[in-house]
């Protein structure tokens, strides 16, 4: 009987080093959480603050800069430049007639013409850049949406090459007249 | 052997009757609260569910948390054991619509690609053109303020959002027509001032 106790204290001890047995019968135990009856109102007390615990999305900034996601920024960022320079055309174009504004085609085309050169090319550049890369990066969309060059490595790839078609494309249309 | 036994027999090897205490009983003890968070790792896992918590988070933690929105006054939909609401599915949303704009996309790159080719296009493609951009630009802009106004969280701003948006595309509808009629279309503009 005491050898049997004495072997089990040893096993004990050696699992778990902080857990001293009592004898038994004089054995203290002390337990922290106890239960009671709540009700509706306060369970749902309880989970509402506990919900406020559940994790958040951290900021961007914690990311690493990678073609991809940057690639997907940029493609959104470039819509909106795009779109937007649309929106805006329109509704100028069809407000023009009662601001007294020339919108019309041959007065924006003679305007146009009338500025240095420096800034033809700097505004077809800052146009250039997002309609290319916005086409080139659709293009890389419309095949993943068929399941062609979803791997990471060809991802990673069609991502900077998009970068590069779209800047060569927009420095050749910027400087060819 | 009585001493393995019965530890207590042994109260005399113990400086004072708190320390004796700690030894006997299971609780959390004092003397775990002044020990490193490496120990603390080492302990079993009991003993480490009654470490204070901030000592145990504090050591992962270097930088301040920096977090996107951070989280609204919660509240329970049912009773606590529903899960949280999913929205119902509806027809108009999902893969057919998804289907669709995927159709417009693919549209517009034949469209894109054939002014650079031919130098312009005729009044007709031109106007399919407008039209598919007006599509393509309204569903961008909506993914854009669903994504950016969520509607748990500012609902007035959506919906405002939302139907400005409307209003715009209305307009540009409209614009575009104007200027597909009166004038000489969009290629054939862009083209001019290219060359300007």
């Amino acid at each position: 009987m005491a050898s049997q106790r004495v072997f089990q204290l040893g096993l004990r001890r050696a699992v778990a080093p902080g857990f001293r047995v009592q004898p038994v019968g004089r054995m203290l135990q002390r337990r922290l959480a106890a239960t009671s009856g709540g009700n509706e109102q306060s369970a749902s007390e309880i989970l509402a603050k506990q919900r406020l615990l559940r994790p958040v999305s951290p900021h961007l900034t914690i990311y690493k800069p990678q073609i991809t996601w940057y690639g997907s920024g940029l493609n959104r960022i470039t819509a909106v430049i795009l779109s937007g320079g649309l929106y805006i055309f329109g509704i100028a174009y069809l407000a023009a007639p009662t601001l007294g504004w020339h919108l019309e085609s041959p007065s924006m085309i003679a305007a146009v013409a009338a500025w240095p050169v420096w800034a033809k090319v700097s505004a077809k550049i800052a146009v250039g850049m997002p309609f290319f890369y916005h086409c080139l990066n659709g293009l890389r969309h419309l095949s993943w949406d068929v399941g062609v060059g979803f791997n990471n490595m060809t991802v990673q790839r069609t991502g900077w090459a998009a970068v590069a078609a779209s800047a060569a494309l927009t420095l050749y249309y910027a400087f060819s007249t | 052997m009585a001493f393995i036994v019965r530890p207590s027999l042994l109260r005399q090897s113990f400086a004072s009757p708190a320390a004796a205490q700690r030894v006997f009983s299971t609780a959390a003890s004092s003397s775990m609260r002044q020990t490193s968070p490496l120990v603390q790792q080492l302990r079993p896992a009991f003993a480490r569910t009654a470490a204070p918590k901030a000592s145990r988070i504090a050591a992962f933690h270097a930088t301040q948390r920096q977090q996107i929105l951070p989280p609204l006054p919660q509240k329970v939909v049912g009773t606590t054991n529903d899960p949280t609401p999913i929205p119902d599915p509806a027809p108009a949303h999902g893969s057919y619509h998804w289907s669709f704009e995927r159709l417009v996309a693919a549209g517009l790159v034949p469209l894109t690609v054939a002014p650079f080719a031919a130098g312009s296009l005729n009044p007709v493609t031109d106007s399919i053109l407008c039209a598919l951009l007006v599509f393509h630009s309204h569903v961008g802009f909506e993914s854009c303020i669903i994504d950016y106004f969520p509607k748990a969280r500012i609902p007035k701003i959506r919906s405002a959002a939302m139907w400005a948006l409307r209003l715009g595309t209305v307009t540009l509808g409209v614009a575009l027509y104007s200027f597909e009629t009166n004038d000489i279309g969009i290629t054939e503009l862009i083209m001019k001032l290219w060359h300007a």
